[in-house]
């Protein structure tokens, strides 16, 4: 099918340019209740995209469109013809796309050794091992695992492609007594290894243990907060998103190069870095969907922001040079140990509803559905609170830990600890 | 605009599938979806003419062994119907291991029913020239009303949904449309700066089109007000929510809770309560797509099952839940039409349509004239629903502060309101007699599937803690 469309593209008059952009996903998914076998999935689907561009005026038009698997050549020519109707009543700033680049790719992985269905399988079996907990069990368990491959090709000479693979594990640990308690859970990860599995199941279901024994604090806590790294990937990707060329050109961003983003900072600043890979992380990518090589590049450096970081189109329109659009951070660590962080009472925040985070509004909190009071010599289970502060004040005393981790799309800090934030 | 005509062109194609397919599984079910969405958006800078996200174009399988579901999700079915089944039979095949995990439930009905459903629409009668004038002449009148904006975006999201549903004994299709236009304004007043929007929503281009200009000057406002918002001092108030909110707390308090595949997971604490008072007694809540029209409103679901009218809460007490056909097997009930697929190439769940609480006896002007001091809270940011644990977290955009009966000048950003879903539900002291519903949402279940859905309802007076 790509190459039908390529083809037709080639001999289609009236176009500057043309990308086409597949992906195509095989899945094997496992759906359970409670331990037993509810739905089992399987899809073979291929995503085609294709857009066209149009120089006029001094302008340039683009429109993109998708090609179906019951396509024919008629059919494909005649969406070719829509799209340049519409390119050709679009006038932006021209931009070129990128040039005379070939790869083709794999991302590290050992799914390859496995047959879909039994790595399905055995990661099934590896969250079921860990439902030991006395009064625990997995009420809900959905895994999926993919292949994606993805092919990019352009007019200028653009042609990568990459296999990736990914498998996601959705499980509902819950802890049944005189009440029943439940946390979420989403793992994501492009390695098999059963034993990292077992365990992140495992830490879960202690943490709903804990769930059910938390109670509301009898007072109000005052103490610093800490987050940990699912919650700093969130709370530092809303401030690497104001510095995307982008929202620059659109001026939507809130920070530029040059500004301090912790202004009156007496705690660790931020060194931030946009990644096109972090180990394990189903996000990593050689490319973008131009094609672009993607390139890591610092953005923040001690608290202020340096640079800027994006794909093609709008890096041309800014006159600088292109990342691509890349998908992971990596944050240098700071300087909080764990003998300082334990040295005095913390509140940390283990599971949250979704940590709020307002730039425009200097905001920063968020339901609280298990967190961890430490009175000085011990973590106690706390539930049915919230946390609420102004950003600006929580990242001026904001400590990273000096212990760096991966989750999901990030590398960096363990935890960070914050002053000013409210527990109520 | 119709009924997609490659769905037409494998009616028969599905057919001998579904038979095929029918020699190995007591039931075949076949969804063949063909959505064609556009988005067309400008600002100051650039303007763009590409592909909404809900395009998409394909099938899914659905079939039933005696014991548990299988699925397949497939692009096209045409050619070898033979091959395709028994490509179809090795995908879903599972290690033996698992072969005694299967579940055991019955085999779903399937009720003799053939019908074509077709609601009008008329984005045929815009071009793309227009569209894109139009969206230029509403970005220049926003931009044109302060120094202070930084940029207007404008966006046109039409889409058309064509799905067809073929099982050894239905044959079903529909055809419907949708449009949401928003407006965004980028607005800096000093050192801050501030984002505000306003949509309107219609199946039909005209009206969607017709009425965003009216929001403009409500657009401006906005920004002016919330470049000069004030966080919330944190703390416990009586409050009024505006139908968005309102709408907001019926999906997240109640409506995931009483999603039927959570209660068949025993994730639903809203299980064990039905028949049980679970909110005020004024309290009365629905859900369904053919509860109220707007953007959930569909004929029949993603299982074949035609859309209904459920009511969830009856004067305060739980009386129903919603279901797609897996979890109503499971669960011995009938579903209800709420079946609801991310795109063909994801499973069904169990997922809202249009959920609302009704309109009520009280002024809205008497709700605000009976607090001393507290909050009227409008717009959904966003929610998240704990339906085990009867927590719930729901964002606002903004609130306005009331005091001694009457809304001033005082606004608040963001405002997170929380706590115990029953706390809050009983809490309902007063209810509008008004009703609207915000037809511009959507929904995930947990962190994924997303769904088109709507809600909303009266003014609501609650008391909550607000952070």
């Amino acid at each position: 099918m790509r190459n039908r469309i390529i083809d037709i593209l080639k001999n289609t008059s009236g176009i500057s340019d043309w990308r086409v952009l597949s992906t195509r996903t095989e899945s094997t998914e496992l759906f359970f209740v409670h331990k037993d076998l509810e739905t089992v999935r399987s899809t073979d689907t291929t995503d085609i995209k294709v857009s066209v561009y149009v120089a006029h005026d001094g302008a340039l038009g683009e429109a993109t469109f998708s090609v179906y698997a019951s396509f024919g050549d008629e059919q494909i020519k005649e969406e070719i013809e829509k799209a340049k109707k519409k390119a050709n009543i679009i006038a932006n700033q021209p931009y070129s796309l990128p040039e005379n680049e070939q790869g083709e790719y794999v991302s590290a992985s050992n799914f390859a050794n496995y047959k879909p269905h039994e790595l399905a399988s055995l990661i099934s079996n590896a969250c079921f091992e860990a439902d030991n907990v006395e009064n625990g069990s997995i009420n809900a368990l959905e895994i999926f695992v993919y292949k994606d491959i993805i092919k990019v090709t352009n007019s200028r000479g653009i042609d990568k492609s990459q296999v990736k693979y990914r498998a996601m594990v959705e499980a509902i640990p819950t802890f049944n007594g005189a009440e029943s308690v439940e946390l979420y859970e989403q793992y994501n990860f492009t390695e098999f290894d059963r034993k990292l599995v077992v365990e992140e199941i495992a830490k879960k279901m202690r943490e709903v243990k804990d769930r059910y024994e938390a109670k509301p604090p009898v007072a109000k806590l005052s103490c610093p907060v800490i987050l940990d790294a699912p919650e700093l990937e969130q709370l530092i990707g809303n401030y690497v998103g104001e510095l995307g060329f982008g929202a620059l050109y659109q001026h939507s961003n809130s920070f530029s190069v040059g500004d301090d983003m912790q202004k009156n900072s007496c705690g660790d600043r931020l060194t931030v870095t946009m990644c096109g890979e972090v180990t394990g992380s189903v996000r990593s990518s050689a490319f973008d969907s131009d094609g672009v090589t993607l390139v890591d590049r610092k953005i923040i450096e001690n608290g202020k922001a340096v640079a800027l970081w994006g794909g093609t189109r709008y890096a041309q329109y800014l006159g600088q040079v292109a990342t691509g659009n890349l998908g992971c951070i990596s944050v240098e660590c700071g300087t909080l140990t764990n003998v300082e962080k334990t040295s005095k009472p913390y509140f940390r925040c283990a599971s949250m509803s979704g940590l709020q985070v307002e730039i425009r509004n200097d905001y920063i909190g968020g339901e609280v559905r298990l967190g961890y009071y430490f009175d000085g010599e011990r973590e106690i289970p706390v539930t049915g609170i919230s946390i609420s502060g102004k950003l600006s004040t929580a990242l001026a005393n904001m400590r990273l830990s000096n212990e760096a981790i991966t989750y999901e799309s990030y590398n960096g800090p363990k935890c960070a600890i914050f002053e000013g934030i409210e527990i109520v | 605009m119709s009924f997609s005509s490659f769905l037409n062109s494998r009616r028969e194609s599905c057919r001998a599938l579904v038979n095929e397919l029918g020699k190995k599984y007591a039931y075949v079910g076949i969804l063949g979806s063909d959505v064609k969405s556009s988005a067309i958006r400008v600002n100051r800078q650039v303007s763009d003419i590409g592909e909404g996200g809900a395009a998409e174009c394909g099938f899914v399988v659905k079939m039933h062994n005696g014991r548990a579901f299988f699925e397949y999700s497939i692009d096209d079915i045409s050619g070898d119907i033979s091959a395709l089944a028994q490509k179809i039979i090795d995908a879903v095949k599972v290690e033996e291991s698992l072969v005694e995990r299967e579940i055991s439930v019955n085999v779903p009905a399937d009720e003799p029913m053939v019908k074509s459903f077709s609601r009008e629409c008329d984005f045929d009668s815009f071009s793309d020239e227009e569209l894109l004038a139009k969206c230029v002449e509403i970005r220049d009148a926003i931009l044109s009303k302060s120094d202070k904006l930084l940029n207007a975006m404008v966006a046109v999201m039409p889409f058309t949904v064509s799905k067809l549903f073929i099982s050894k004994n239905r044959e079903l299709d529909q055809f419907y449309s949708w449009v949401n236009v928003m407006a965004v304004g980028v607005y800096r007043d000093g050192e801050k700066m501030v984002m505000a929007r306003e949509g309107t929503y219609s199946n039909l281009m005209g009206e969607a089109l017709g009425e965003m200009p009216s929001h403009i000057d409500a657009l401006v406002n906005k920004c002016q007000k919330l470049a000069n918002a004030k966080p919330i001092v944190p703390g416990v108030y009586d409050v009024i929510t505006d139908p968005s909110i309102s709408g907001l707390i019926a999906h997240e308090a109640f409506g995931h809770g009483v999603e039927m595949d959570q209660f068949v997971k025993d994730r639903a604490l809203a299980k064990y309560y039905v028949g049980d008072y679970v909110a005020s007694p004024i309290c009365n809540m629905h859900d369904g797509a053919a509860a109220t029209f707007s953007t959930a409103s569909y004929f029949f679901d993603d299982d074949g099952v035609l859309a209904h009218d459920t009511q969830i809460i009856k004067d305060g007490i739980l009386v129903a839940g919603i279901s797609d056909l897996v979890s109503a097997t499971e669960l011995g009930t009938e579903p209800t039409g709420n079946g609801r697929r991310q795109s063909y190439k994801r499973k069904a769940y169990s997922r809202m349509t249009n959920t609302f609480f009704c309109p009520g006896k009280d002024k809205l002007e008497d709700m605000i004239a009976s607090i001393k001091h507290g909050y009227m809270l409008f717009e959904t940011n966003n929610g998240m629903e704990d339906p085990k644990n009867w927590q719930i977290q729901c964002t606002a955009e903004y609130g306005i502060e009331i005091v001694d009966g009457k809304l001033t000048d005082n606004y608040v950003s963001p405002v997170v309101m929380s706590g115990s879903v029953p706390e809050l539900l009983k809490s309902i002291s007063m209810v509008s007699d008004d009703f609207k519903i915000i037809g511009a949402g959507s929904c995930g279940k947990g962190y994924k599937e997303w769904v088109r859905v709507s809600d909303g309802g009266p003014a609501l007076k609650v008391r909550v803690k607000l952070a």
